[in-house]
């Protein structure tokens, strides 16, 4: 196994890109996640439903693009990190067989009470320009075992 | 224009539901929502490695808890939906999910037996020109363990149009 790296507050530099990912969301997908979240509704995976109620394909479940975000920040911060507040809003549709493009920024980094966290945002975009989400606002508590030195403060940019 | 907010409609702020779930979250459901989102991350399903990290143990994805309907005992309706559902009085016109504000308060863990508490927090028109009056309902979810410490918040936003 690939045992990820603790990040800490010296680790993080504010202006430093996320990693950039790239996802095609497929009718599996779309059904493992339903049967994970216990949601089967049709929308997610019946066609025929779905173009009678003037839709063009089945669509993805709009928490799975927060449970995506939240994936790429807990990646991201490694295995110390938690994911505090993440605030976003869906502004197209992401239907089966679609690209999408999740990536973001550190906009800003603070320290207090002994914990420390980085603030972010991310964005969701189909290759044609689309954009699903933009300037999602994300909080991640990064790690505290020794991570918080004495010269921590605040530093932020946008 | 009439607006679509009558007082029957205006009388669904600040009500409540509350689901608790039969059984405890657990670590089948946790290891499952990750291979979902096809994430290896080892907090989810490593017990040992888990341990090593400020968490103690293994964790929930965060947001597992707000998407899941695992709390909810009920059976699947016509669509196969089984989740919350406030079914306000507004049939009519297409349902749109306008965004989540989630605050992770602490992480759920496998041993968690969860209890959700659903309130509408709002309801309010805005006329937009090309899709005419859309309602917005603002809900809160708040989630707790079986200690009643909360877990996590899930403002939402769902948008119901003409």
């Amino acid at each position: 196994m690939n045992v990820p790296k603790v990040k800490y507050f010296a680790d993080v530099v504010v202006g430093e890109m996320l990693p950039t990912t790239e996802i095609v969301v497929t009718l599996t997908s779309f059904i493992v996640y339903a049967a994970a979240t216990w949601d089967f509704h049709r929308y997610h995976y019946d066609d025929a439903f779905v173009k009678r109620i003037g839709l063009p394909a089945p669509f993805m479940d709009g928490q799975m693009i927060g449970a995506l975000l939240a994936r790429e920040l807990m990646n991201w911060g490694g295995p110390d990190a938690f994911v505090r507040r993440l605030r976003y809003r869906q502004r197209a549709m992401v239907y089966v067989d679609d690209m999408i493009v999740v990536s973001g920024k550190v906009t800003g980094v603070t320290a207090e009470d002994g914990r420390t966290h980085a603030q972010c945002l991310l964005s969701v975009m189909k290759p044609n320009g689309t954009l699903v989400v933009r300037d999602a606002l994300a909080t991640v508590e990064l790690g505290r075992k020794g991570g918080v030195g004495v010269t921590a403060s605040a530093r932020s940019c946008r | 224009m009439k607006s679509r907010i009558t007082d029957d409609l205006n009388s669904w702020i600040r009500r409540e539901v509350t689901y608790t779930a039969p059984d405890k979250l657990g670590r089948a459901a946790i290891r499952y929502f990750a291979l979902a989102l096809d994430d290896d991350n080892p907090v989810y399903r490593d017990e040992e490695f888990a341990k090593s990290t400020v968490h103690e143990g293994i964790i929930a994805p965060p947001t597992l808890v707000c998407d899941t309907n695992q709390f909810i005992n009920q059976k699947l309706d016509e669509n196969g939906y089984i989740g919350h559902d406030w079914k306000l009085p507004l049939s009519d016109g297409r349902f749109i999910r306008g965004g989540n504000d989630y605050e992770f308060i602490q992480p759920v863990r496998p041993d968690d037996r969860v209890t959700v508490i659903w309130k509408i927090v709002d309801i309010y028109e805005r006329e937009t020109r090309k899709l005419g009056g859309l309602i917005f309902v603002v809900s809160e979810a708040r989630y707790f363990n079986q200690r009643n410490e909360l877990l996590a918040i899930n403002r939402e936003t769902n948008i119901y149009s003409p």
